[in-house]
């Protein structure tokens, strides 16, 4: 079996999806975080793909990729900042618990 | 298209000059005048020295090489090039001659009248300038928007004279007054140019003359223009029904009142429609109007001059009446009766005004009532100020004899003979008021209070002298003297030369009304005058009565008793103003009040706030459906995108 961009295409989407149920179904914001990595995830497989059949010459797609991990890394640290503080303050990490800012 | 005319040079291209002396003197004086020795006055009388200096080198290329049309560019937009541009005809020397003698009169005279009056004296003289310069741009200009601007700058010279003592709240009032009057005629003016210039494409007036005379203008689009642009000139030269700004323009200083009604703002309006004459001359409508208009004005303000007391506002009136004889000259078609009649007039109201000036400086009174027997205090006063009443009175062989019956014929060959008759009641009646202000001045028992009365200093008793002569000799300009010179109609003139002769019919009525009004006045006003009534009445009630000055006089005293009814509607100035304040109050301001009312309820509370009011309280409302929780957020994200997503994948085959 030869395997085709579409392939790739149906695992990003099922990432993708994966990913989505996970950040509105999870309460724990580390677990949302986890969710949120396997949506960005998603993204660069598709970028890859992409990029290695439709043009394998000029490597966009995975310096993107690349640029997007790089992305991610520091949006981890901060959220985990974030969430770190919130279970400071609170001891708890339940979204549904943080609503103080709403008006 | 007559372009410049310049196959032999003529020197008269330097006419420019004038007015720039002028603005460069006001300029000075307004910058610099703290710093200068008398404020920088002098400045200012040099400068219109300078420019009537530069007339006699312009009249004499003039009649040597012969005059033309001189231009610049300004600035072009698409197809329209706008110019400064002057025009040197017959029109624009007399005109030259005229504003720059009465003007350097009226300054030379103002230097010592200013003297120890209140108010910044520099200042004065540097407005001065400026109207000058202002008025001979506008005598000057060849098209119609050099000459609204000089017809504005004049409008606004006249506002900032008459309000020259702005504390008083009656200057301040009348300066008003007289700007807002004309400037709504100068809207019909600026009006009635943009339709010429919307048939013909340009400003030009030798130009728009040219268009008309081909037939271009349709008729009726030409006497909407011309009836407009008369009503600028109704407004400036004061004539009915805007002429009730000029009696209260009184309130400046005397020598102002003479530059405006002699030489500058008034005659501004009777010089518009000479300029445009040849367009007058193909809307028959139009003429008739200005005729009419004219008749009428020189009628009822003759009659108002008839009965006021005041000193100056006789005089105006009287103006305006001999403003109405100058449009009812171009209503019939008597384009150089009207010009000259403007001229001899303009020497002749200069003098009263000057001479007015001097007996209220002498006296320290305006009202005729207080006045009576100052020959002996102030000879030479007493002497010019007669030969003026005498020469707008129209005895021979003064200037306005001339000027009147020129008037008269062109009347009589222009227009139906009711105008002809009407015309002779106003002339008797302009000889019968200036007898009245004469004598009720001049003769008659010097009042108690007037002992101390002077005659003026020499720099105000020069300008009456030498304007006095001119009064007695303007006239004979208008008989032609030698071949050469075949009288001022052979000279200045529309369409041809009519050389100057005698209609002997005419000219008789002339001078018996003149005369026989002049007498009339004489015997009304000098007899029976009975200063004892004065001591009486004060002796009585120990304070002066408030009396008319019919009292001491038993025939004017009878005729006000027998037609109490009609002076008073005259007294009243047959109650114009009295309508324009009601206008005023009860339609112009009511609607400005509905106005401002409807400005603070609907556009201010309900448009504007409004809008703000509603935003906040839609938001107050609003708020309550944000939960805070981020689920809700993530979801609507997530949702929002597959909506888009859908979207676009379901019209991506339509793009």
């Amino acid at each position: 079996m030869t395997v085709t961009l579409l392939h790739f295409q149906v695992l990003a989407a099922a990432l993708f999806s994966i990913g989505i149920y996970g950040v509105l179904a999870r309460r724990s914001a580390v677990l949302i975080l986890l969710a949120l990595e396997l949506m960005l995830n998603a993204v660069n497989i598709n970028l890859i793909a992409y990029a290695a059949y439709m043009e394998p010459v000029r490597a966009t797609g995975q310096v993107i990729a690349i640029f997007v991990i790089t992305v991610a890394a520091a949006e981890v640290g901060l959220a985990m900042a974030i969430i770190l503080r919130l279970f400071r303050n609170r001891t708890s990490v339940d979204v549904d618990e943080v609503d103080i800012m709403k008006w | 298209m007559p372009e410049t005319s310049d196959s032999v040079t003529s020197g008269v291209q330097w006419a420019w000059l004038a007015p720039a002396f002028c603005v460069a003197a006001f300029t000075v004086i307004a910058v610099l005048g703290r710093f200068l020795p008398r404020q920088g006055a002098h400045l200012s009388v040099l400068a219109i020295l300078g420019g009537f200096v530069l007339f006699w080198y312009v009249l004499r290329e003039f009649l040597v090489i012969g005059g033309g049309i001189y231009k610049v560019d300004w600035f072009s937009v698409g197809d329209v090039t706008l110019t400064w541009g002057i025009v040197v005809d017959e029109l624009t020397v007399v005109m030259l001659g005229l504003v720059t003698f009465v003007a350097l009169a009226v300054q030379v005279y103002s230097l010592s009248y200013m003297k120890d009056q209140p108010g910044p004296f520099g200042w004065y003289f540097a407005v001065h300038s400026l109207f000058a310069a202002a008025m001979l741009t506008l005598i000057l200009a060849d098209n119609f928007l050099l000459l609204y601007i000089a017809w504005e700058l004049v409008g606004l010279c006249s506002y900032l004279l008459i309000g020259f003592w702005y504390e008083r709240r009656s200057a301040a009032e009348a300066a008003k007054k007289a700007f807002v009057t004309t400037r709504i005629g100068d809207v019909g003016l600026l009006i009635g140019m943009l339709l010429l210039f919307n048939e013909t494409g340009t400003f030009d007036i030798a130009a728009i003359i040219h268009v008309a005379e081909q037939g271009a203008i349709s008729d009726g689009t030409l006497t909407a223009a011309l009836l407009l642009i008369f009503l600028g000139a109704m407004g400036k030269s004061a004539q009915f029904p805007l002429h009730v700004w000029l009696p209260d323009a009184m309130e400046g200083p005397t020598p102002v009142s003479a530059l405006i009604h002699a030489a500058t703002m008034v005659v501004a309006g009777v010089f518009l429609v000479a300029r445009v004459f040849p367009l007058f001359v193909l809307s028959p409508d139009a003429m008739l109007v200005v005729a009419i208009v004219g008749l009428v004005t020189a009628l009822i303000a003759a009659a108002m001059a008839l009965v006021m007391t005041d000193l100056k506002r006789v005089l105006a009136y009287s103006t305006i009446s001999h403003l109405g004889f100058m449009m009812l000259a171009l209503g019939a078609g008597g384009y150089t009766a009207a010009i000259f009649h403007l001229v001899a007039h303009a020497f002749a109201k200069a003098l009263l005004f000057l001479g007015a000036g001097s007996v209220t400086h002498g006296t320290d009174k305006t009202d005729i009532r207080d006045m009576g027997g100052l020959r002996t205090k102030m000879p030479l006063t007493f002497i010019t100020f007669g030969i003026g009443a005498l020469a707008l009175a129209g005895i021979p062989p003064l200037g306005g004899f001339f000027s009147k019956d020129e008037i008269l014929v062109a009347v009589l060959d222009g227009r139906n003979p009711i105008f002809f008759l009407l015309t002779l009641v106003a002339v008797l009646m302009s000889a019968l008021y200036m007898a009245r202000v004469f004598f009720l001045v001049f003769y008659g028992s010097l009042k108690r209070d007037n002992d101390g009365a002077h005659e003026s200093p020499l720099l105000m008793v020069l300008p009456l002298a030498v304007l006095a002569a001119l009064a007695l000799t303007a006239g004979l300009l208008a008989p032609g003297w030698t071949s050469d010179y075949q009288g001022f109609g052979a000279w200045l003139f529309y369409d041809e030369p009519h050389p100057y002769k005698v209609n002997v019919l005419v000219m008789a009525l002339s001078v018996a009304l003149a005369v026989g009004g002049f007498a009339l006045g004489w015997a009304m006003y000098t007899r029976g005058d009975a200063a004892p009534e004065t001591t009486r009445g004060r002796r009585r009630g120990g304070q002066r009565r408030e009396q008319d000055a019919y009292v001491q006089h038993p025939i004017p005293a009878r005729l006000q008793r027998q037609f109490s009814g009609l002076h008073a509607i005259v007294v009243n100035k047959f109650y114009i103003d009295d309508l324009y304040q009601w206008g005023i109050d009860r339609v112009a301001l009511a609607f400005a009040n509905f106005m401002a009312l409807f400005d603070r309820i609907v556009v201010n509370d309900t448009a504007v706030n409004g809008t703000g009011d509603s935003v906040r309280r839609s938001g107050r409302t609003l708020r309550y459906i944000e939960t805070g929780k981020v689920y809700n957020y993530a979801l609507g994200m997530a949702v929002g995108l597959v909506v888009v997503a859908l979207i676009w994948w379901l019209a991506l085959p339509y793009v």
